[in-house]
């Protein structure tokens, strides 16, 4: 296969990128406690949703909303099939379809919780693509609604907002940067694709890219699923490193925050997913500290409850409003280092 | 002299946006190797007859390409077919890079060697494209995006080209180079299908022309006769 000379930039760029994420795994592996281990896994965890978030967004140009519902599923469906019998006996005594005498091996489970969230991501997409982009924001805002409410009441399968307990704890910080990694190569050899520049090009002019024979229906569908199975491993990932899960994480807040992670970073590019991932997620740790009322060189502060949102509602107000196309905007990281003409 | 086989032949062909008829069954033929000129003032239908060859709106009456009709073909098996079409007012995709513009042209294709080197081929014919390659083409000046929307048309090899307007609001110096740039293509043997209101310039280059007006066609002939056509000539250039 020969690449040309963006898709070979492109794998340079990765390259980066990658070190980066190892660079910063390898720093919290070696200095950080516990406690900040657990907070930089956090950001790994977020940092595959929104790459998983901008492969869609970013190159379709299409706001979605329902990605922590997709992330969901895969974290339910890999809990479902990884947890032992055992312990789903006494957690889902009521599950239907023999849901709890069964378990498979963490693999397996990972497989088939990637390939259930890809099948239902195609289902909901045959929908979506075919809206306008306005549309399709709405539907996605609807989708989320609808898979929220399955978790929260489907208390027999999902435990709704109790704690789905007992799944082993496989992943280690070293095992969430290696899927990073992988991911990161994934998005941006997808955005340098044929398909990637295609659907870009559609974003820019549906009209033009159809008449240069783009069937912009199916590239949105392809990055839709693309996007769908990311989404699937980061669920997957935070419930194999936690071993508990309910439905609260997979909903609003946590498409707030993710959704301010990539409009900070630039939606456009992979770089711009990484940048704001890492940005907001130790940002937010600090604004934290701040809400608790810290004494800083001798001031003491007074608590601020709810300071994180406020501070994460305005990066994207304020992002919107003076650089709407995010911190990178169209560029990528390799292209810092090198200059364009 | 005989007649060259004909390349693209339209017959009574209406073009409709909803309810309303923007075409009123025009019918043309564009000869192979031929530059055939579509001219005209804003709103005669020009751009929908185009847009009706590419196959992006509701049409009625035939549309054949080589002996065959296009009716029930999308816009993808008629690029494959080998029409090829740089829009109207440059549409160039701004936010992706010259190359980028330049691939996607190829878009039907899957000989990516042979892609690679048609792209090196038209930055060695443009050397100000292959300067500004990773440039994004929104960034290009006017003359510049019209030179890349015509490389990038070429990019699928059609066997015709169809040019909307590509002198739409450039400066003299720049329509000239772009005309130049047209005549050349049909010395190489493209044919061409030219949408212009610029009819001068049009008529130098061109063997054939239409003269469209509120989506009939009203007059036609030989590029040469209708240069010849005084009273024709003052109508078309107060238009122009």
């Amino acid at each position: 296969m020969t690449l040309s000379p963006t898709q070979r930039r492109g794998l340079i760029g990765a390259a980066l990128l990658s070190a980066v994420l190892i660079a910063i795994g390898v720093l919290a592996t070696y200095f950080g406690s516990r406690y900040q281990i657990r907070i930089v896994y956090g950001a790994y965890v977020n940092l595959l949703v929104v790459i998983g978030l901008q492969i869609f967004m970013g190159n379709a140009r299409i706001t979605n909303l329902s990605h922590s519902a997709f992330m969901g599923i895969g974290a339910y469906v890999a809990a479902i099939c990884v947890t032992p019998a055992a312990t789903k006996a006494i957690s889902l005594p009521a599950a239907p379809f023999g849901l709890n005498a069964f378990s498979l091996d963490p693999v397996t489970s990972a497989i088939i919780a990637i390939a259930i969230t890809a099948l239902i991501t195609a289902l909901v997409g045959l929908f979506i693509v075919r809206m306008t982009p306005i549309g399709a924001t709405i539907a996605s805002l609807a989708v989320l609604v609808i898979i929220h409410s399955i978790f929260l009441f489907r208390t027999d399968i999902f435990k709704g907002n109790q704690a789905f307990f007992g799944i082993p704890q496989v992943f280690s910080l070293t095992s969430i940067i290696v899927v990073a990694v992988i991911v990161v190569v994934l998005a941006r050899g997808f955005r340098e694709s044929r398909w990637g520049v295609q659907l870009r090009a559609s974003a820019d002019d549906e009209t033009g890219a159809a008449a240069m024979g783009v069937n912009v229906a199916r590239l949105r569908l392809i990055a839709w699923i693309l996007s769908g199975i990311v989404l699937a491993i980061a669920g997957i990932s935070y419930a194999y490193f936690l071993g508990t899960i309910s439905a609260r994480p997979f909903y609003f807040n946590h498409v707030f925050l993710t959704l301010a992670m990539l409009i900070l970073g630039g939606m456009r590019t992979v770089t711009g997913a990484v940048l704001g991932t890492f940005v907001i997620s130790f940002g937010l740790e600090v604004v934290r500290w701040l809400e608790t009322g810290p004494v800083v060189v001798g001031i003491d502060l007074p608590e601020v409850l709810g300071l994180s949102g406020v501070v994460l509602g305005l990066v994207i107000v304020l992002t919107m409003a003076f650089r709407p196309q995010g911190i990178m905007g169209d560029r990528e990281i390799e292209d810092i280092f090198s200059k364009t003409k | 002299m005989p007649r060259p086989p004909t390349m693209l032949d339209i017959s009574d062909l209406k073009v409709f946006y909803g309810p309303i008829e923007a075409v009123h069954g025009i019918s043309l033929c564009v000869p192979e190797g031929q530059c055939v000129t579509l001219l005209g003032p804003n709103g005669a239908g020009k751009s929908s007859t185009i847009s009706a060859i590419c196959g992006t709106v509701k049409t009625s009456g035939s549309v054949k390409f080589l002996g065959q009709d296009l009716a029930n073909t999308d816009v993808e098996d008629r690029v494959r077919a080998g029409i090829s079409v740089s829009p109207e007012g440059r549409r160039v995709f701004s936010n992706l890079s010259v190359e980028a513009n330049l691939l996607l042209g190829a878009g039907i294709r899957r000989d990516r060697d042979a892609i690679r080197a048609d792209i090196e081929r038209w930055f060695r014919t443009f050397p100000i494209l292959g300067d500004r390659r990773r440039q994004m083409a929104g960034t290009l000046s006017g003359g510049e995006q019209q030179m890349l929307a015509i490389a990038r048309a070429l990019m699928s090899k059609p066997r015709i080209l169809l040019l909307d307007e590509p002198s739409l609001g450039l400066a003299p110096r720049i329509v000239s180079q772009i005309f130049e740039m047209i005549e050349q293509l049909k010395q190489d043997g493209m044919t061409i299908l030219l949408v212009e209101q610029n009819a001068r310039q049009a008529l130098r280059i061109s063997d054939y022309a239409y003269l469209l007006n509120t989506g009939t066609i009203q007059a036609e002939g030989p590029a040469s006769s209708f240069g010849q056509n005084d009273e024709l000539m003052a109508k078309l250039t107060g238009l122009g």
